[in-house]
């Protein structure tokens, strides 16, 4: 990567209006994609000063700075327990040490495991200057929002919840990843296709209809949902793994 | 742009380039325990500590660690000599080259978690890899070093 120059910015307010400046003015969070993605920056915005770094009970929900590490979220107990064993399973310590909650859910990579997870449950995003979206409503946009991601809301809910992400080997982008929360109502998501996550809105309206069978339900997933080839393997058998998880999952939730 | 921070006890002003990564100023700077295997955050043969906790030195920008303290092997050098007999015992040891690394991520575990047990061991240690030896060894070695639970 390279990069003109490096500013430890002092408020949301310069950093944005750094931004707004320039798209050759980039935002860092942990810094891991910026430097595969070879890009050519003139100021590299660093947010480490303002206070982003904090997982903070708010009575309705958990709120999760931007720049709070992978490492940090997996050993908060405030965190549900699927998010923080999801978030473990990341690579090694040492890389979830650099990488940062908003960076992953910002970049929308299509290899996410943390965007699967949370996309299973009720969870809001905060940009400056002012607006608060839905995790759901941000993956479906196209391309990237016009703020800075400064926190993640993870909303309270008794549930049941599961998660599996199938690789290759320990350290590999994950082939496949199925996330299925069941609270107040189901919600199914598949990842990894190797696209972004998604809420698979049929199978989820299927279920919270009062469908019972899973094995339909996976069908209904594997159906409105896209699935592709990558290097690592292809959409038919990603499709395969679908089903099977999908189905697993709705088990292990109804239990 | 100069970059201030504490190397294994030392302060030190480098200058570097802004896009610049650890690794690299590490290994300019003379520190070539430091070693840079795949340089894209997926060996771990550049671990380094960070505020006592390990982080990918290839993948961590320089100007990220002003003001921060910084380790490397050198710093923890008893204790390498220690964890190095354990690996030698165990046949743990072929060429070294994720040695450092490996010792490490040790301190930094058993400062985190002095009595793991194999499955903790083996979550931590998860993003080193060793292409002598396979992992077995290791995992006996660091667990005598630790004296761990089973």
């Amino acid at each position: 990567m390279k990069a003109k120059s490096f500013l430890r910015a002092s408020s949301l307010e310069e950093a944005y209006k750094l931004v707004k400046e320039s798209p050759r003015n980039k935002i860092v969070a942990g810094g891991l994609w910026l430097k595969k993605g070879n890009a050519d920056v003139d100021t590299l915005i660093d947010l480490s000063l303002l206070g982003l770094e904090k997982i903070e009970d708010k009575k309705d929900y958990v709120e999760v700075g931007a720049m709070v590490s992978q490492r940090e979220l997996e050993k908060s107990p405030l965190v549900p327990e699927v998010i923080r064993e999801a978030t473990k399973a990341i690579m090694g310590p040492a890389f979830r040490e650099i990488a940062t909650v908003g960076g992953s859910v910002y970049g929308k990579y299509g290899f996410s495991d943390i965007i699967t997870v949370l996309l299973a449950h009720h969870v809001e995003l905060v940009f400056y200057p002012e607006a608060v979206i839905t995790l759901d409503e941000y993956v479906k946009k196209p391309g990237f929002y016009d703020g800075i991601l400064t926190n993640i809301r993870i909303f309270k809910d008794k549930n049941k919840a599961y998660f599996k992400k199938v690789e290759i080997t320990a350290l590999d982008y994950p082939i496949l990843n199925v996330a299925v929360v069941k609270g107040k109502e189901y919600k199914v998501v598949v990842g990894s296709r190797p696209l972004v996550a998604a809420l698979c809105e049929n199978s989820t309206k299927y279920l919270n209809e009062g469908g019972k069978d899973f094995a339909k339900a996976a069908e209904l997933a594997v159906e409105e949902l896209k699935f592709g080839d990558s290097i690592a393997t292809k959409s038919a058998y990603r499709k395969q793994l679908a089903l099977t998880y999908v189905r697993r999952a709705l088990e292990e939730v109804s239990k | 742009m100069l970059v201030k921070f504490n190397l294994n006890g030392l302060d030190v002003e480098i200058n570097v380039k802004p896009g610049e990564y650890l690794l690299d100023t590490l290994r300019n700077y003379g520190v070539k325990s430091v070693k840079k295997g795949c340089d894209g955050s997926s060996c771990g043969a550049c671990t380094v500590l960070v505020d006592d906790k390990p982080v990918l030195s290839c993948s961590l920008l320089t100007a990220k660690v002003e003001g921060h303290k910084v380790m490397t092997v050198e710093s923890i050098q008893d204790e390498a000599a220690a964890l190095s007999e354990c690996f030698s015992r165990e046949g743990a040891d072929q060429c070294g080259f994720c040695n450092a690394a490996f010792a490490l991520m040790v301190h930094a575990l058993k400062k985190e978690n002095p009595h793991p047990t194999d499955e903790e061991i083996k979550d931590y240690m998860v993003g080193n890899l060793c292409r002598c030896t396979g992992y077995q060894s290791q995992q006996k070695a660091i667990k005598a070093f630790l004296g761990g639970k089973k």
